[in-house]
Parts: structure tokens; C-alpha cells; sequence
């Protein structure tokens, strides 16, 4: 038995629980809350609660800061003395034990990717921090927005911070209520990400990215020669019956037809635009031999030779390329599609200020340059502010990346889903 | 204390163990029907009850009274604008394949189990225990191990091509009817995505189940029947045709109707296996009810409409049983 065969086995006890072990599926799009008036106040924390919260935790120094705003406010000799001397005990015997008693809630999706965060990020944020991560496993994007809505209505949620791919973040912010509003002043490493990677909704902030990831062109290199753009894909004398697709509307293969023949994400304004580019979408059917639901059935087909090209990963089909299995990702002129997954904070969590720090330890070029490596994610910050190789860099990023076009994708969804299923049908 | 005391202190008791047994046979059905209508009916409503609700573009859903589900399901969501059968079509896929793979299992599952009544009690033993055992693998599994089989490097295209079957079919010009057929792409022969790979994964996964549902009914057939037929004449076929078949035709109807109804509902094999122009409701429902776009409403509205024709099909069935009988 071939390694490709051992693997398919595996992959076969798996297949039902996709999402959960495989980190990419799960990054495929999903919904998204807003938060409530309710949670305000939480957003907005009074200034002398904050500088308490902060003494408590921090140095002696700050402590006295905080205790000083209260003494302000409060003016008699009693509460100045309590004050003081909750300042004292703060400063010296509580503040280690407060500090321990930290913690934070953290989901991100189960399997390899949540390993490689337990094992490679959260033990460097504690230990920066002295904040203690619970690891949350999420299925993907998409249905644990379902379970956060649900836990967020029954007023207990299984995590504070959550990860969204963009399409789901715009979702929750619209569906609202289940999302806080980020304090960015609280988080100054969030400057070193483009601005696109912090979502802005009318309350405020409500994501910062943590990671992106590509879905790129892959070939089999024994078998074709690497196309310089997608627009190869469409011939048929080489590519009848041998690629592989998402079939997912919303996976980004619009985005790339968009890119290629028409005019990128304005294309995607008007129906007619949208219909034009299903209309492209269904000139390459004949040559697609697989439609693929699970990540996982890729994966399959490419080792297995069913599919000689189609649409990947690019961490993963980089993995695989370096195990030796016949597959090569390609940039091609057009570029690859880029998704990212961001940070989210629950509008019911009281973990404001460790959320903060957390998403702003994410955001430090180390940090995303650790993720880079351990987890095979593209770096949200410019290549030159990392100490990423060359190579590094190019296992997990490239350019150009194309932008999907998440919001055409929500305002029309059940337009585009319909005729989308439509052309694959050919009903 | 006298007699008459004692004796009626004993009545007492009797009368009030009585009462208490009496009390918990009354209560127990009570407490059946409400597990019942919790676990079972509630859900059912629930469903029902979802499929009446209302999509909001872009976001999730909320609960409503609106027949637009059932009228999308029907001629799609641009009506009056664009008609569209889609729904309808892989409803029609939904039967289409549960009926010709139920069949084929019977079909084949019929002389095997024939056959099988036929050996020692020990060889048919050991028989029914495989099979049994066999029904512990899930359709995952199944559909997995199907894929290997129908794989291009390790599966049957693998051994066409090292047999040279390949090479002969494409010199006899055979290779492009099959490609026609889209059973092969310019290099090899293919299997997958093919409704061949779906209907031999459907009746492959059933297939089990119809041999124990027929195996009681043809163990108990009086071997004298088919024998007397054979002395006086009759054919191997005939004797299959008029004596075999016909004490057997209430189980085979049977056993079809209710693999027919298992297999209604089958994802994994669909979605490995038929192309997407072929996916039935089953995997339009999960599709919609998924995060990635939160249509429970439109998917409760599938389901529902799967459930009524699968009951209808059932009451045609068992009229067209009766019908038959009665004849």
C-alpha cells in the first residue's frame, strides 16, 4: 500500500468531522453578529474601574495611579484610608495572586490548528503576560457562529475570543448584539497590520485579523506545465475531466474569475456582473472532475491522481509538496484569492482587558512571524517587519492576492447561492 | 385484635398495594407518550414549524408565517421573473438513486440469500454473523473504502492501466464512448464522480440489510414447494418465476420500500461520489442549514417536502401490496 493510500484511510475516518480537523476548511466563510446597546458600558469601562483592573495586574506604580483617580472622586479621610490600603495590598501580596488568577477564553479551529496554537503561541502570551489561555475548540467559522449565538442568548458563552473569517465577521456584525466593540488605543501593536485587517462596523472595531491564509492555484507538476493564469484552466484539451473545484458558491473561485476576465470585485456589483461571471463559472465544468465539499477530498484526489490542478490551500499544498506528493501551488499572474480569520470578542464576556492584550501580543510582528512557521498562516503584517525568510515567507504568501468580495457575497447571498447551484446543476 | 380486624387490616393492604401498582400502570404510559412527544414530536413540529420561517439576506433567520420556502422550493427564488426546477430536480435524484440502488440490493441479495438458506446451519450461521458484523461499519467508512477502489493510482483505472485495458479500449476506439459516457478523461479511465460510483456505493450500503430482512422469510420457504415443481417438469426458471418469487413477494416489497426510504436520505456517498449536477435534497438541505448560510427555513422547507413524498410513495406502495393481494 501506497503512503497516498494509508493517508486516505485516515482521512476517511475523518471525513465526517472535516471541519474540526482540518484548520482550512473550517476557514471557509461564515456569518456574523453585531452587539447590543446592553453591552455599552462594558466597551466603554469607566476610567478608575479600569485604572484599578490595571493596577491590580501591574506594577505598583500604576496601582497608585488608579488608587489616586478613586480618592479624587470619593474626598473623605475614611475611603482615602481603604483606598490606600487596598492600594497596598494590591501592590504587594495580591498583585501575584490576582495576576495568576487571570485568564482568557480562546477558540480556534479544532485539530492541527488549535494544536499548534496551544503548543506555540498561548505558552509565549502567558508567559509575556502572566494570563492564562483555556484553548476553545471551534468546529470552523461558520457553525460556531450558530453555537455563540445561541450561547450568547442564554447568557453564557464557551469563550471570550473568538475566530471568524471575514464573511462570518460581517455576518455576526449584522445580526448584532454578539460582539464587542475593540478598544485599538489598548492594543498599539494593532498599527503594524493594513487597516484591511481590522473590521469597522458603526459600533467600533468588532475584529482584528490574527492570520490569513491563500487558496492558490496547484497543478500537478508530473502531468501539466505550470499555467501562467488561471485562464488555462478553461482549455479543454489538457484539463478535460481533471481538475478540482470548491463547490461552494462563496469559495472564492467567483473572486478568481472576476480577477482573470473580468473587472475584480466591481464585477460583483450589479447582478448582471454576477450572472456573467457564473456564466464563465460554467464554460469549465466539463473540465472539472471534482467538486469538492471537504478539504479533504482534494487532498485525496490530488495524491490519488484523480485531479491534475485546481484550488488549494497553499500551506497545505505546500506540506504536501514537501512530503513528496505531486502537487505544486502556483501564483499565477491574476494572483490567489486571500481570506483571513479575525479576532472577536464576545459582547457577553467580562474579559475586555485580557482579550486586549491577547489580540495585541497577535498582532506583534514576532508573533505573526512564530505563526508563520508553526502554523503555516500568512503573516497580516509587511514581510520587512518580520525576520521571515525569503523562503519562509513564500511557503505561506505571495502576491498578488486577489480581495474576495465578501460584501456582494452577503447582500446577494441566496441570489448568488441559487444560481450558482443552478449552473452547477445545469437546471 | 380480632379475626375480623386482622382479615380486614389485610384487605386494607391489598387494596392500597393494589392502588399503588394500579397507580403506576396509569403513569407509566404517561411517561412513554411524554418522552415520546418530547423526543420525537417536538422535533418533528420544530422542523415543520422552521420551514414557515424567513431568510434575512446577509444575516441569519428569523421565525415568520410565510409560504416563500415552499414556493422557491417549487419554481425557485427569482419567480415570477425566472422559473427554475432545481429543487425539484435533485428531489428527483433523491429517488432516483434510492430507488434503483434498493432495487439492485434486493435484486442481488434475493439468490444470494437463496443460496444461502441452502447451506449447513453452521455455514449460514457463520454467514449472518459477517454480515451483521459488517453493518457495524459506518457509510463513511464504506464511502471511503469505495474511493480507494475507484481511485485512479491505487483503485480499478490503476488496473486498467497496468493490464493494458486501458491502452486496448483507446486502440479499439471503445475509450471514447466512454469518455462520452464521462467514465474517462484524456488519460485513463474514470469512476468517480459517476452515478455508477453513487448507485454500487448506495446498494453496496444497504445490501446487508436486504439480506436480513429476506433471509427469514426465504429460511422458512418448504424446500417441497420448488422440489415438486422440479419433478413435475418445470424449469429452473420457471420454478424462480412461479413458485419462488411468489411466496416471497410480501418480504421483497418490503425490503425494497424500506431501503428505499434508508437511502433517501443518504449524504456522504452523493457528495463523494455524483457530481454536483446529480446531488439530491439530502445534500441541498445540509448545504442550506450549514453556517456558511444559515437558511435553516429553506432547509426545514426540504426536508418537509422529502418526508411528504417519501409517505406518499410508502401509501403507494403498500395500496399497489394490497392491491396485488387482493387480486
Amino acid at each position: 500500500m501506497t503512503q497516498g493510500q494509508t493517508i486516505g484511510i485516515t482521512r476517511a475516518q475523518e471525513f465526517p468531522f472535516e471541519a474540526s480537523v482540518c484548520p482550512k476548511f473550517s476557514r471557509m466563510p461564515l456569518h456574523t453578529p453585531g452587539f447590543g446597546s446592553v453591552f455599552v458600558d462594558r466597551t466603554k469601562p469607566d476610567a478608575r474601574s479600569l485604572g484599578i483592573t490595571w493596577g491590580a495586574v501591574g506594577s505598583a506604580g500604576t496601582t497608585a495611579t488608579g488608587s489616586k483617580d478613586i480618592t479624587m472622586t470619593g474626598l473623605n479621610r475614611r475611603s482615602l484610608l481603604k483606598t490606600g490600603a487596598a492600594a497596598v495590598a494590591a501592590s504587594s501580596l495580591g498583585a501575584p495572586l490576582i495576576a495568576q488568577s487571570r485568564s482568557l477564553k480562546i477558540g480556534s479551529y479544532g485539530g492541527y490548528f488549535e494544536n499548534s496554537f496551544k503548543e506555540h503561541v498561548y505558552p509565549l502570551f502567558t508567559e509575556a503576560t502572566g494570563i492564562e489561555v483555556e484553548s476553545v475548540t471551534q468546529p470552523n467559522s461558520t457553525d460556531w457562529l450558530v453555537t455563540m449565538q445561541q450561547a450568547t442568548a442564554a447568557g453564557n458563552v464557551p469563550a471570550d475570543l473568538s475566530l471568524y473569517a471575514r464573511d462570518t465577521l460581517i455576518k455576526a456584525s449584522r445580526i448584532g448584539g454578539l460582539l464587542a466593540p475593540l478598544d485599538l488605543t489598548k492594543m498599539p501593536a494593532t498599527s503594524n497590520l493594513d487597516g484591511y485587517f481590522v473590521f469597522e462596523a458603526s459600533e467600533g472595531p468588532l475584529g482584528v485579523g490574527a492570520m490569513s491564509w491563500f487558496t492558490a492555484m496547484v497543478i500537478n507538476p508530473g502531468e501539466v506545465e505550470a499555467p501562467e493564469s488561471w485562464a488555462e484552466f478553461w482549455d479543454n484539451s489538457t484539463y478535460d475531466q481533471s481538475l478540482g473545484l470548491s463547490r461552494n458558491y462563496n469559495s472564492q473561485f467567483l473572486d478568481i474569475i472576476a480577477a482573470t476576465f473580468f473587472e475584480g470585485e466591481a464585477t460583483f456589483a450589479t447582478e448582471d456582473g454576477i450572472l456573467a461571471l457564473i456564466e464563465k463559472a460554467a464554460e469549465i465544468k466539463p473540465n472539472v472532475a471534482l467538486w469538492w465539499s471537504a478539504e479533504s477530498q482534494m487532498e485525496q484526489s490530488m495524491k490519488n491522481g484523480d485531479v491534475i490542478g485546481g484550488q488549494y490551500y497553499l500551506d497545505v499544498a505546500n506540506l504536501m509538496m514537501a512530503d513528496g506528493f505531486p502537487i505544486q501551488p502556483i501564483f499565477p499572474k491574476e494572483g490567489n484569492p486571500q481570506d483571513y480569520g479575525s479576532w472577536c470578542l464576545s459582547a457577553i464576556s467580562d474579559k475586555t482587558d485580557e482579550a486586549a492584550e491577547f489580540i495585541n501580543f497577535s498582532s506583534d510582528p514576532a508573533t505573526q512571524a512564530l505563526m508563520s512557521r508553526k502554523i503555516g498562516t500568512a503573516p497580516l503584517v509587511d514581510k520587512s517587519k518580520t525576520d521571515l525568510t525569503d523562503e519562509e515567507f513564500t511557503f505561506v504568501s505571495g502576491t498578488p492576492s486577489i480581495k474576495p468580495a465578501y460584501e456582494a457575497y452577503l447582500d446577494k447571498e441566496t441570489f448568488i447561492k441559487e444560481s450558482w447551484d443552478k449552473m452547477l446543476a445545469g437546471a | 385484635m380480632t379475626v375480623a380486624e386482622s382479615l380486614s387490616e389485610v384487605a386494607e393492604e391489598t387494596t392500597a398495594s393494589h392502588r399503588a401498582s394500579f397507580r403506576w400502570q396509569t403513569v407509566l404510559p404517561w411517561a412513554l407518550a411524554a418522552v415520546i412527544i418530547v423526543l420525537c414530536l417536538v422535533p418533528f413540529f420544530l422542523v415543520i414549524a422552521i420551514s414557515f420561517g424567513r431568510k434575512i439576506e446577509g444575516a441569519a433567520w428569523v421565525w415568520d408565517f410565510t409560504f416563500e420556502n415552499y414556493q422557491r422550493f417549487f419554481v425557485g427564488t427569482l419567480w415570477p421573473d425566472e422559473v427554475t426546477f432545481l429543487y425539484l430536480q435533485q428531489l428527483g435524484y433523491s429517488f432516483w438513486y434510492a430507488v434503483i440502488a434498493s432495487l439492485l440490493a434486493v435484486m442481488t441479495a434475493l439468490p444470494f440469500t437463496l443460496l444461502l438458506t441452502r447451506l449447513s446451519r453452521k455455514a449460514q450461521a457463520a454467514w449472518l454473523v459477517f454480515i451483521l458484523s459488517s453493518l457495524s461499519l459506518s457509510e463513511v467508512f464504506i464511502v471511503m473504502g469505495w474511493d480507494i477502489l475507484l481511485s485512479n493510482n491505487s483503485g480499478l483505472p490503476a488496473l486498467f492501466k497496468s493490464t493494458g485495458l486501458t491502452q486496448w479500449l483507446k486502440d479499439m476506439g471503445w475509450f471514447q464512448v466512454l469518455r462520452d459516457w464521462g467514465l474517462a478523461n484524456p488519460r485513463n479511465v474514470k469512476f468517480k464522480t459517476s452515478e455508477f460510483a453513487t448507485i454500487l456505493t448506495m446498494s453496496y450500503l444497504v445490501w446487508p440489510y436486504a439480506v436480513i430482512l429476506l433471509y427469514p422469510a426465504l429460511s422458512r420457504m418448504d424446500p417441497s414447494l420448488s422440489e415438486a415443481a422440479r419433478t413435475m417438469g418445470a424449469s429452473t426458471s420457471q420454478v424462480i418465476r412461479t413458485v419462488i418469487l411468489p411466496s416471497v413477494r410480501l418480504p421483497l416489497v418490503g425490503t425494497s420500500l424500506l431501503l428505499f426510504v434508508f437511502l433517501l436520505g443518504t449524504y456522504v456517498a452523493v457528495t463523494v461520489f455524483a457530481d454536483p449536477a446529480k446531488h439530491t435534497t439530502a445534500v441541498a438541505i445540509y448545504t442550506n442549514i450549514r453556517g456558511a448560510n444559515l437558511n435553516a427555513p429553506f432547509g426545514a422547507t426540504q426536508a418537509v417536502i422529502l418526508l411528504v413524498s417519501a409517505s406518499i410513495c410508502l401509501t403507494l406502495g403498500h395500496m399497489l401490496n394490497r392491491w396485488a393481494e387482493a387480486r
